[in-house]
């Protein structure tokens, strides 16, 4: 850890809270259109006159830029915390997702953000509407509306789980705040150079530069980013902040450094797991009372930080919070299906029993169930879970033991 | 480590468990393991990464590791404080778990390293300055090596000092701050020995007691009631800051309930569940200046 750094941390603005204010949708507004592009992760560069440079510098002043014209923008920044007191979670210093406002908060590629972007589209708290009752009728107030936001170097593997949840927030009902986000934001995703061995991108069929979801793409070349866009949104962007984009020093060079880095981080992901989808789900769908269940819930602390921290989990809870008499708040807040209590009956039955079953669902769900339903997975090779699990719980290594079981039975 | 082995192969292999649980090397540095078969206690590894507070696998509501029958727990100072708590408020019974205890010179902050880092002033858990507990006395058997002091300073109680020094309303700035955010995930609970509540006052609707929802009332009211509960109790394993997945800083909380139960009550918390803890003992001479 670098002195600098650290001062950097120390001295940057506490971390800007997700307000209500710079995320909640609107029902009014929503139009359920959601922006996406599902394009696989491309190993040709695009066209060169299409590319754009972004030196570090200009990004500083980009970000301070829209921070003094109101629109926020979304970094990954220094955390803006006083630090762990009992000993940390490993040496680097720790990075956010957040709303940045200056150059020196900004953590692009450093090491991976605690939490996902998730918490940008769906927050771990908004309000639905307030209400307010006047004698006999009730007041409702709806939440805020959505504002223009813009993404800046996220990464890919948080970036492709925003197309994989629009699936579910438009399956049985249209999730009216959530599109209203996804429509609102611009989201520019940053080619990553691969966090370590908990990274499994290419075995969820993405890639450290997968442009899933991504409306344009910062690739790391000398002096700042090469930067790509993918669709209307991305373009207006780049066109919108055009004296901050300028053109590449050298195109040719550039776009073979670019490719450079994102092969190498290809390579790099490669070897951390490789599994066969097909047979896995197969597996799954024939082992629900498979004793190797009971192998995983014992070290299981059900706390559900994999899910907290899980860019596809998207389960929630629903709750109305009297403010005061006849006023109050509809809310809706993070939930887990790790917890005890997510499917406790009103009877004190609980169908999921003990974490053995708690454990198994968290994998049915992701590996199973999701792609029956909608024809992916519901996890992006993000490794957050393994990385923040407290005690040693490795989805790569449960998934490669589910597959040679899976390779077994197929023999 | 072949006496730690070797004292769980003649357990299993004996009839006496049906369950070891200790800390095996994983993919990613050192995790609890439960080896229920004699031929897998070469597994079995205790080092300076074993920082879970393994005590928490004893919790009677956990069913999953119920099931897996008697176990033999190896327990560090912390493990055993934490088992300790647990006979004292009723929760096991000393006969229902072998307990090998582990010689401990203090653990370094994280368990994922691909070897065990030597203990320095730089890479000892800051929790370790406030351990007496080299060779925990709640124990069975004992294995390991004696083991010296840990190295280091009171990292913890400085910045408990400065915190200490500052006015309300930066002290509030400060907890404002860190308890931002917080997602009321309750991984400080799930990972906390003596949090073993059938029904959490946070999952209580009848009256609602807290807000559950995530914003500052909802952070404030959880951490502040946690913290209550756990004064005189908590072991300072650091186990719930470790888990918390946006750094909290909770082991200051902790640190400082250990200090005021200190004063107020001239208590400890120990491996000897024999000795009461103030909120279930009574005493004439208990300091009653809180009475205004």
């Amino acid at each position: 850890m670098s002195d600098t750094k650290k001062k950097k941390s120390a001295s940057s603005k506490a971390a800007t809270p997700v307000t209500d204010a710079a995320v909640a949708g609107t029902a009014s507004t929503a139009d359920g259109s959601v922006v996406a592009a599902q394009v696989a992760d491309a190993s040709e560069p695009l066209a060169l006159g299409e590319a754009r440079f972004l030196t570090s510098e200009a990004l500083g002043w980009l970000v301070e830029g829209l921070a003094a014209a109101g629109t926020p923008a979304v970094a990954p920044a220094w955390a803006g915390d006083a630090g762990r007191a009992a000993g940390g979670v490993g040496d680097a210093p720790e990075t956010e997702y957040r709303v940045v406002s200056g150059a020196a908060e900004l953590a692009l590629g450093e090491r991976l953000p605690r939490l996902s972007l998730k918490q940008f589209f769906l927050p771990p708290t908004e309000v639905l509407f307030s209400y307010k009752r006047n004698g006999a009728d009730i007041e409702l107030t709806p939440a805020q509306a959505a504002r223009d936001t813009v993404v800046l170097g996220a990464r890919p593997c948080d970036v492709a789980a925003l197309p994989i949840v629009d699936k579910v927030m438009n399956w049985d009902y249209a999730d009216e705040l959530w599109n209203a986000r996804r429509a609102a934001t611009t989201v520019f995703s940053l080619s990553c150079k691969v966090e370590d061995d908990s990274c499994f991108c290419s075995a969820v069929f993405l890639g450290p530069a997968a442009l899933k979801g991504s409306d344009g793409r910062l690739t790391p070349v000398d002096g700042g980013y090469l930067v790509e866009a993918f669709t209307d949104k991305g373009a207006a962007f780049v066109a919108a902040h055009a004296d901050a984009f300028a053109d590449l020093p050298d195109a040719s060079a550039n776009s073979a450094q670019a490719e450079q880095f994102r092969a190498a981080a290809r390579e790099r992901v490669a070897g951390n797991l490789q599994v066969d989808h097909g047979r896995l789900r197969d597996w799954l769908d024939h082992h629900f009372d498979d004793p190797f269940w009971a192998s995983l819930g014992p070290r299981c602390n059900g706390c559900g930080v994999c899910a907290s921290v899980c860019p596809t989990c998207h389960c929630f809870d629903i709750v109305d919070e009297p403010e005061s008499v006849g006023s109050g708040v509809r809310r809706r807040n993070w939930d887990t299906c790790q917890t005890c209590v997510f499917t406790l009956h009103a009877s004190g039955h609980n169908p999921r029993g003990d974490q053995n079953a708690r454990y198994r669902q968290r994998i049915e769900h992701k590996f199973l169930a999701y792609p029956l339903k909608f024809g992916d997975v519901l996890c992006t090779g993000c490794g957050r879970c393994s990385r923040a699990c407290p005690t040693g719980q490795d989805m790569a290594e449960i998934l490669t033991a589910i597959d040679a079981r899976a390779a077994e039975d197929a023999s | 480590m072949t006496e730690l082995q070797d004292t769980a192969r003649r357990l299993l292999d004996e009839g006496e468990v049906k369950v070891v649980i200790g800390w095996e090397e994983g993919r990613r540095g050192v995790r609890p393991v439960f080896v229920t078969s004699a031929a897998d206690c070469d597994r079995l590894v205790f080092d300076t990464r074993c920082v879970h507070n393994l005590a928490t696998f004893l919790n009677p509501r956990r069913s999953q590791v119920a099931s897996l029958g008697k176990a033999a727990l190896v327990v560090k100072g912390c493990d055993a404080k934490a088992v300790a708590g647990l006979l004292r408020e009723a929760q096991i019974e000393r006969d229902g778990v072998v307990l090998i205890g582990v010689r401990c010179g203090g653990v370094v902050g994280s368990p994922v390293a691909p070897d065990a880092p030597a203990l320095t002033a730089e890479t000892v858990a800051s929790r370790c300055f406030a351990c007496d507990v080299r060779e925990p006395g709640l124990v069975d058997v004992l294995v390991g090596d004696a083991q010296p002091e840990p190295p280091g300073s009171g990292t913890l109680d400085e910045r408990i000092a400065a915190l200490d020094a500052l006015g309300p309303d930066e002290r509030f700035a400060f907890w404002t701050n860190e308890l931002s955010r917080c997602t009321q995930c309750y991984a400080c609970r799930q990972a906390c020995p003596l949090c073993y509540c059938e029904r959490c006052i946070v999952e209580k609707t009848e009256p609602q007691w807290i807000e559950t929802s995530p914003h500052p009332r909802g952070n404030f009211a959880w951490h502040l009631t946690r913290a209550q509960h756990l004064a005189g109790r908590c072991v300072g394993c650091g186990e719930c800051e470790r888990a918390c997945p946006v750094g909290i800083p909770l082991a200051l909380i902790n640190r400082k309930l250990q200090q005021v139960v200190l004063e107020l009550y001239d208590y400890t918390v120990s491996d000897d569940p024999a000795v009461p803890a103030p909120i279930g003992a009574y005493a004439t001479d208990d300091t009653q200046d809180f009475i205004k």
